[in-house]
């Protein structure tokens, strides 16, 4: 847009086209990657000096992790980890989602289940898993179980509450049209209530992730959790390093990707927020 | 008018005595069910090996009997004094780096990264390193406990400060408000309501911080017992240290959410205009 002289001059006399000094708020990305990149010269100067069962640095963390990934153990173990994760998990979600919604639409599943929902959901469920091993023994099931555990309440909760939302308006309106029950829920109350669903979801993908690396821990015997014990134990801190950081990622992973999944299939939530 | 209205109302029918009805009484489907629920669990679980399951009755003596001894008040106030310690250190700090963080571009530039990093590492995975650097006494589990609750509080007093209008701000600053005048009078209240929030998810990890500590240090406190009466097959005891924690869990929400409403009372006018 050109400006005209009036403008012109006007600029001038403000002298607003000069140059702005320099300010360290206007490169903002520079300081966030210097200050990573000096804490990672800083760790790897100081680490080795430090005593190496104590303290790894970032090279010798890189050498471990290449020696695991060609040694083949880690993916095994990650993988196993993985498939517990994705069982227990799922399992979560399909019935939190489930009793959530008979909880949130019918008042009598509500108080015939809520004592045990409140109770549990209160239970850190980090202090089942001594009882979990007792019951399940050593293998899959336990380690499902404490995932099924940890994942079910935020989603179900989040569900219930999502649910009870739901304004009775819309329901009256679905049931004028001769909408049945199934049609009521399937069209109407799961899409009103799917950004609380989402939202739990979310929660619940990063408290099942706990569950399972603290079983695994605790039993000692697969999985991630168990690498942790193991290399901890040998005082292999540089390879300790290598799951912890893979688990970092995959928990970022996991939660972008559960907002991705959010923002496709709830768009709505963001207009709801911003009312 | 009035008596029009009263008419209209006797001529509808609308005073009639509405019918009974179950829902009107939520409370006695919610003990009918519970009672279900034990006499189901007392009955069966006489009949199973009490080494994997117990019943009602049993987990109720040896509650008495662990209050008995003293063992499990005892245990209650080891495990609430290292969750005090390291819940109080992270509120401390948490709050603290959470107003600078918030109020300087250039703080929250330099420190974001680290955070957002510790912040997803999943805290328990790194219990064996803490265990290796400071060994397992009172310091290690305050500050397992610390690592849990820290960053909920940080991360959400930073956004609560972000999200002060910089006009309250501004308008401070017109009144010739000192730096502090602005952070203490102005920042922190506005962003209070946001760090209560924060408190309370912290609350809830640094339970959990507190039980993964114990259970992994296995020396003092309830995750101590958890452990102990778990490698002796001593289920009674077991499920009486869980309802410990969960009655500690509900103990502590209630209490948080008290706090909120007390200091942060604003919040509810905040949500109304929603």
């Amino acid at each position: 847009m050109a400006l005209n002289a009036l403008e012109e001059t006007a600029l001038r006399d403000l002298d607003l086209a000069r140059a702005r000094t320099f300010r360290l708020t206007d490169h903002l990305g520079l300081i966030r990657g210097s200050s990573v990149v000096a804490v990672i010269l800083l760790w790897e100067f100081f680490g080795r000096d430090v005593n190496p069962l104590f303290l790894s640095y970032p090279s010798a963390i890189a050498r471990a992790t290449v020696q695991l990934l060609a040694a083949g153990e880690f993916q095994r173990q990650a993988l196993g980890s993985l498939q517990v994760y994705a069982v227990g998990l799922s399992a979560a979600l399909a019935l939190g989602i489930f009793l959530g919604l008979l909880m949130g639409r019918y008042r009598l599943a509500e108080y015939l289940l809520d004592p045990y929902v409140y109770a549990l959901d209160a239970t850190p469920r980090v202090a089942l898993i001594p009882l979990l091993l007792l019951w399940f023994g050593l293998g899959a099931s336990a380690r499902i179980a404490v995932v099924f555990l940890s994942g079910i309440f935020p989603v179900l909760m989040n569900t219930f509450s999502g649910v009870r939302t739901v304004s009775a308006d819309l329901v009256e309106v679905g049931r004028v049209y001769g909408a049945r029950e199934g049609k009521i829920f399937t069209k109407i109350i799961i899409p009103a209530s799917l950004p609380f669903i989402m939202a739990g979801i979310r929660l619940a993908v990063g408290r099942a992730l706990i569950g399972i690396i603290t079983a695994e821990m605790f039993a000692a015997v697969t999985g991630l959790g168990a690498l942790l014990i193991r290399y901890s134990s040998a005082l292999a801190t540089d390879k300790f390093f290598v799951p912890v950081i893979f688990l970092s990622l995959l928990g970022v992973i996991l939660s972008r990707a559960v907002e991705a999944l959010e923002r496709k299939m709830a768009p709505w939530k963001k207009t709801e927020r911003a009312l | 008018m009035a008596s029009t209205d009263e008419q209209i109302i006797a001529e509808l029918g609308l005073r009639r005595e509405r019918p009974w009805s179950i829902y009107d009484y939520p409370n006695l489907i919610r003990a009918a069910s519970v009672l279900c629920f034990l006499s189901a669990w007392e009955i069966y679980g006489r009949r199973t090996d009490p080494l994997l399951l117990t019943y009602p009755t049993a987990v109720l003596s040896a509650a008495l009997q662990l209050i008995g001894t003293g063992e499990l008040p005892r245990q209650l106030m080891a495990s609430l004094a290292t969750l005090g310690v390291g819940f109080v250190l992270s509120v401390v700090l948490g709050v603290g780096l959470g107003l600078i963080m918030g109020r300087s571009r250039i703080a929250e530039a330099a420190f974001d990264p680290h955070m957002n990093a510790l912040y997803a590492t999943p805290q328990v995975a790194l219990i064996p390193l803490l265990m290796m650097w400071l060994g397992l006494g009172f310091t290690i589990k305050a500050v397992i406990i610390f690592s849990f609750a820290f960053f909920p509080i940080l991360i959400n007093t930073a956004s609560g400060v972000r999200n002060v209008g910089a006009a309250m701000v501004e308008v401070g600053r017109a009144y010739m408000a000192s730096h502090r005048q602005i952070l203490l009078k102005i920042i922190f209240p506005a962003a209070l309501p946001f760090i209560m929030a924060g408190v309370r998810i912290a609350i809830g990890r640094a339970v959990v911080g507190m039980v993964v500590a114990e259970l992994f240090t296995a020396i003092t406190g309830l995750g101590a017992m958890l452990t102990l009466y778990g490698n002796l097959f001593e289920t009674a005891k077991m499920f009486v240290v869980i309802i410990v924690f969960g009655l500690l869990g509900v103990a502590l929400i209630r209490a948080t959410q008290a706090l909120e409403n007390r200091m942060a009372r604003w919040k509810e006018t905040e949500r109304a205009t929603r």
